[in-house]
């Protein structure tokens, strides 16, 4: 079902403990280890056949370790043929004692009618700077989910173009972002509808505690002719400091007329007439905070369609709003 | 139970409560009735804690203990409910994360376990009873899109999930059609004990044809200006506030 380029790891690889080895129910694992495969030293790459169903979810886990360079590059190809279907969680950590640079290109191919679903958990370390750039295209009938979960770097840049460039493809990002401390995290996002017929939507939410700063830049293009072009975009934050901040830049950039485009952003602090109610029930300041911090994440987490990695990402979410991982 | 001495409280510049005394003792359900704008929502939020408010003199006693000393969630703990006027939509908390929450922090200040999974919901279901509560609103958000009557009931449903000693009803009727009212006056009814107490904040006599309360005071301008018994409130919905207020 996958291509030649790796084979699965069998058993337990004998890497550091981590909450991610511990298998979800229905899924391989596969260890990238200083961006090559754990079990053939090399790039991983990953094609599913036309035609082919992933029963399966893959997680690829991409770890950084002291053996490998400070800097590294990473290029990975995911291509999904015409009619297939799958599912990948794609997390990355570090485990390295001093500061690391990742620099990585991902390109994503659906071809006509595939169906993907890919989840990106970046859960590295405050010394780990983490750039990647996801350049997507979609043809025909395509339908990308594709959900981005930052929760540990010290710099995080994702650069996400998507281009829609086959009739009827749909396209669903969303992400939330997590930061504190001095972590930057920025999300530039350009999804262009260069046919007609097309759907996109952006949702990304983030929570920015001490000096932590975020950036949002999302941008719609919808070309001449691109007619009946359905886009929506929304960038929420929620700022727990005086000192943390964000910057929202949304931006619609329309050259047909008969189109559905939206965009919204806002940036917000923990309500306070939700925080005494919840208090008033008997749930103290700090649970009842974090109880409206997930409640904020909720949007994001729930358009995760598999139940089990979606209740994985909400434990993750909560240990890491409890300052637990 | 409470004794409230010469309350004094404030939003900003503007004093709002304006030395209130009143006490309330275990059995007794109290009526508090007024006009518009007269503090009647004050008062409870000041009860239960709410910081936009400052309390610039006098004292509150909750069973002997100084009630002002407490945060919101120390006063819950401690017995006292407030039913809000507005409940507060929460999306993303559902019902019974949110009840499972505040019963297991309940129960830890009073030295017990976690409640189980299986007891949480043997409990649920009944105290949804009480209310004529649809077990579906469980996994529903926080009253996201709950209607004024749903609203509501699942604050009484809240009460009785929670026991309090002192529960205070801040406009509990308001918006409520005929049918609503009676589930929600008939909850409150059915979860009086000979030891806790019901402070009733209402505009209308209409609830109190429910809920009969053993005293009635009528606040206005900040101050209880008269306190009698039931039939006060009948007075006052046959003839309005102007009298008492010229008998000031």
């Amino acid at each position: 079902m996958i291509n030649e380029h790796y084979t699965l790891a069998n058993g337990t690889p004998s890497r550091p403990q981590f909450s991610c080895r511990v298998p979800l129910s229905n899924s391989r694992q596969l260890f990238v280890v200083n961006g090559l495969v754990q079990e053939t030293g090399k790039p991983f790459s990953f094609r599913l056949q036309a035609g082919k169903m992933m029963d399966e979810l893959l997680q690829v886990i991409s770890v950084r370790d002291d053996q490998g360079p400070t800097l590294l590059d990473v290029n990975t190809e995911f291509v999904f043929g015409n009619g297939s279907s799958g599912r990948l969680l794609c997390c990355s950590h570090a485990f390295t004692t001093g500061s690391v640079t990742t620099h990585e290109t991902v390109e994503i191919h659906l071809e006509e009618n595939a169906c993907a679903e890919i989840i990106v958990m970046q859960h590295e370390h405050n010394e780990a700077h983490h750039q990647t750039r996801y350049t997507i295209h979609q043809e025909a009938g395509s339908q990308l989910k594709m959900t981005f979960l930052s929760l540990q770097g010290c710099v995080i840049e994702n650069e996400i173009e998507v281009n829609l460039q086959g009739r009827n493809a749909v396209c669903d990002l969303s992400g939330l972002y997590l930061a504190d401390g001095q972590q930057q995290i920025t999300n530039r996002i350009n999804v262009q509808h260069l046919v007609p017929d097309c759907h996109s939507s952006q949702l990304f939410k983030g929570i920015l505690d001490n000096e932590a700063r975020g950036r949002f830049y999302g941008k719609i293009t919808v070309v001449p002719n691109a007619q009946r072009t359905d886009a929506f975009q929304a960038n929420h934050n929620l700022l727990l400091s005086e000192k943390a901040s964000i910057h929202t830049d949304p931006q619609l950039e329309i050259y047909a007329d008969d189109v559905k485009c939206s965009h919204g952003a806002t940036i917000g602090r923990l309500q306070p007439e939700e925080l005494f109610y919840l208090r008033s029930r008997g749930i103290p300041k700090k649970e009842a905070e974090l109880l409206q911090q997930l409640a904020f994440a909720y949007a994001v987490l729930v358009k995760i369609p598999n139940e089990v990695l979606r209740e994985r990402m909400m434990d993750l979410v909560e240990k890491r709003l409890r300052g637990d991982c | 139970m409470l004794t409230i001495k010469d309350l004094h409280a404030s939003i900003g510049d503007k004093e709002i409560l304006k030395g209130i005394n009143l006490t309330v003792n275990p059995g007794e359900v109290h009526a508090i009735m007024g006009p518009n704008g007269s503090g009647k929502s004050t008062l409870s939020a000041v009860l239960a804690g709410k910081e936009t408010f400052t309390v610039t003199s006098g004292e509150v006693k909750f069973q002997g203990e100084d009630l002002l000393a407490l945060a919101p969630e120390e006063r819950s703990w401690r017995g006292i409910f407030l039913g809000f006027q507005y409940p507060i939509e929460i999306p993303g908390v559902t019902n019974v994360n949110f009840m499972k929450t505040a019963l297991n922090e309940h129960r830890k200040h009073q030295g017990l376990p976690p409640i189980t999974a299986a007891e949480f919901l043997k409990l649920m279901r009944q105290k949804m009873e009480i209310v004529e509560m649809d077990h579906s609103f469980s996994s529903r958000g926080v009253n996201v899109g709950f209607s004024g009557g749903e609203k509501k009931r699942n604050e009484i449903f809240q009460m009785a999930m929670l026991e309090p000693k002192l529960a205070i009803l801040d406009e509990t009727d308001s918006g409520l059609d005929v049918d609503a009212l009676r589930i929600v006056a008939t909850g409150v009814n059915k979860l009086k004990r000979p030891d806790n107490a019901t402070v009733v904040i209402t505009h209308y006599q209409r609830l109190l044809d429910y809920i009969v309360p053993d005293v009635v005071h009528i606040l206005y301008k900040g101050r209880i200006i008269k306190t009698a018994g039931k039939e006060l409130a009948l007075e006052v919905e046959q003839r309005g506030y102007d009298w008492l207020i010229k008998e000031l």
